[in-house]
């Protein structure tokens, strides 16, 4: 009924450790997902899952994160799964994540989901991304009752808005891509908001000084791809929201 | 159009960067309530406000998501001579009209970004050669397109070859008896257009609209040109009257009607272009200081490139509150609300 849909770049020890990591927390989730889909993005760093309970899916050449994902989905259509679950390698989904999202799909008319998304890490810097929001998804003012759109490191789709809404391949990079989903997707259908669906996300800050410059390179990769959402989306950016944080999340 | 741009006037304002600044920090440090984060915090924001305002990326890439229009006025000039438009007054010389293949690589540039293409003018059948070079180029481009006319130089050629590609014309109305067609259009063309809009009626079928202006002089004859329109299956649409530089007619709503419709301003998704090749994101521009002046000349420069402009976001940042009367134009409004 569910599956979990996983791209994957790695090029160091540290992105492998963190999907071995992701996928031990697979394996204690409440709810077995059926099938866990890892597409491999032409990663330099060659290692096997052969000892994991996961269809590694290797491409052959570098297409981007939003190809990954629309080759798994096209698999898990075909293979006839009713929830399309979304996360990235350097997550940890908290043990109840699968079976809250899978429920909240199933249990509402809302087409796509989204969870709570906390810092990993104890830095200051992952602190500031916890009271800003970073990756946790934005509300839809002023009802606060739909999310204007959700980061796909913690996201899920039914079936039948997979089918409708891939993901546009032209973006080449984690940036940009599940904001301009989001907002097609919306054109349509909504997209609720599920608080008790937790995971964790490593942004990879070992402490404050030296995680700063990734802290810059974060963001400079999100303003890469904010002109061409701004430009594309003038109508529906009209809506305004608000980043999600502890304080608001009902 | 002769156009006069000050240049010092259309420089990013000091005071549009605070004003944004505040927007985002004030919310943010209500969050955190650590005192001792409180500076931390900010800082940490303060930078990623200053990388999303300043930090220039590489590329800045266009993905053709359908949601942007392109309208070219085409020319100022035009064979009638309405009390209510002023543009026809003012032609633009021959040697500063843009050439049409400059229009056509601004189009196939565009192109995936485009959910429609917009002729208007002055009076666009003057340049019927244009027109049709426009057309055939949409069509192969898959965009759609609507051509504004007041139906004078219609020609059963014209119509049935525009019919094939399937575009959509707009014939201007104002009134459907004589003697108030040949007063609000400045010239005796009733009997000429008429019969055309019959010809027109049948070779495009649901292929023709027309769209009518409402005002005070032309309140009494609205409702009888929707009553015309519905009667011989035509879709209607109207538009609230708009200075346009003649200061002839008289809006019959006041302007806080008009700006106190429940609705957004929609101009934010235009990319306008005038008849000497500058490009705008609205033709009245002129209301926003930053965007008096052009954004660059499809003559000149890639379209692409003008648009990647700081100012060109910046001004696409100003409109996403503008509350002006001309919001109530069929070019600023979105696609579903017009011709229901």
């Amino acid at each position: 009924m569910n599956c979990l849909i996983i791209p994957c770049y790695i090029r160091t020890d540290w992105d492998l450790a963190c999907l071995h990591r992701l996928l031990d927390s697979i394996d204690a989730q409440s709810l077995k997902l059926e099938r866990v889909y890892v597409v491999d993005d032409a990663s330099p760093l060659k290692y096997d899952l052969k000892d994991r309970n996961v269809e590694h899916v290797i491409l052959e050449k570098n297409g981007g994160p939003a190809r990954a994902r629309n080759v798994a989905i096209t698999k898990a259509l075909a293979a006839g799964y009713r929830h399309l679950l979304f996360t990235d390698h350097d997550c940890i989904l908290d043990k109840e994540w699968a079976e809250r999202m899978t429920t909240f799909l199933d249990g509402s008319d809302f087409a796509a989901v989204g969870g709570m998304t906390y810092s990993w890490g104890k830095t200051l810097l992952d602190r500031y991304h916890d009271i800003n929001g970073t990756l946790a998804g934005k509300w839809l003012l002023p009802d606060r009752k739909e999310l204007w759109y959700m980061p796909s490191l913690n996201f899920g789709m039914k079936a039948f808005a997979a089918e409708e809404f891939p993901f546009d391949e032209r973006f080449p990079t984690a940036a940009g891509e599940d904001v301009d989903l989001c907002l097609r997707l919306r054109s349509k259908y909504r997209i609720g908001f599920c608080p008790e669906a937790k995971l964790s996300h490593d942004y990879g800050y070992k402490n404050s000084i030296t995680g700063f410059r990734r802290f810059l390179r974060l963001f400079q990769k999100y303003k890469s791809s904010s002109a061409t959402l701004y430009e594309g989306h003038t109508v529906l950016m009209w809506d305004s929201s608000e980043s999600i944080y502890e304080g608001n999340l009902r | 159009m002769s156009l006069i741009y000050r240049l010092k006037q259309s420089q990013p304002n000091f005071t549009h960067g605070i004003q944004d600044y505040l927007g985002e920090i004030i919310p943010f440090s209500r969050r955190i309530k650590h005192p001792l984060l409180k500076v931390p915090m900010v800082a940490l924001k303060s930078l990623e406000w200053a990388i999303y305002r300043w930090h220039k990326t590489s590329i800045r890439r266009f993905y053709g998501i359908k949601s942007n229009e392109l309208i070219y006025m085409i020319t100022n000039a035009c064979n009638d001579k309405c009390p209510k438009c002023g543009i026809w007054e003012r032609p633009e010389p021959k040697e500063q009209h843009l050439r049409i293949q400059h229009f056509i690589k601004c189009l196939k540039r565009l192109h995936h970004n485009l959910y429609q293409v917009t002729l208007t003018g002055g009076e666009p059948l003057l340049f019927k050669r244009d027109v049709m070079l426009i057309a055939e180029e949409a069509k192969l481009l898959n965009v759609p397109m609507v051509t504004v006319t007041n139906g004078r130089m219609l020609d059963e050629a014209f119509l049935a070859r525009y019919k094939e590609l399937g575009h959509i014309l707009v014939i201007s109305i104002d009134s459907v008896s004589r003697e108030k067609w040949n007063e609000f259009r400045g010239t005796k063309s009733f009997d000429i257009v008429m019969p055309k809009i019959m010809l027109a009626k049948e070779i495009l079928g649901d292929q023709l609209r027309v769209q009518s202006v409402l005002s005070r002089e032309s309140a009494e004859e609205i409702p009888k040109v929707i009553a015309w329109c519905k009667e011989h299956g035509i879709q209607h649409n109207t538009q609230l009257y708009q200075d346009f530089g003649a200061k002839n007619w008289a809006n019959l709503v006041t302007h806080k009607q008009m700006v106190d419709d429940g609705t957004p301003c929609a101009a934010r998704k235009n990319i306008c272009i005038y008849p000497n090749g500058d490009v705008v994101k609205c033709f009245d521009h002129r209301r926003i200081p930053l965007a008096k002046q052009p954004l660059g000349n499809i003559g000149e420069q890639d379209i692409i490139e003008i648009l990647c402009t700081k100012r060109s976001t910046e001004v696409s940042k100003i409109m996403k509150t503008c509350n002006f009367p001309c919001k109530a134009m069929s070019c600023n409004k979105p696609q579903v609300l017009l011709f229901k």
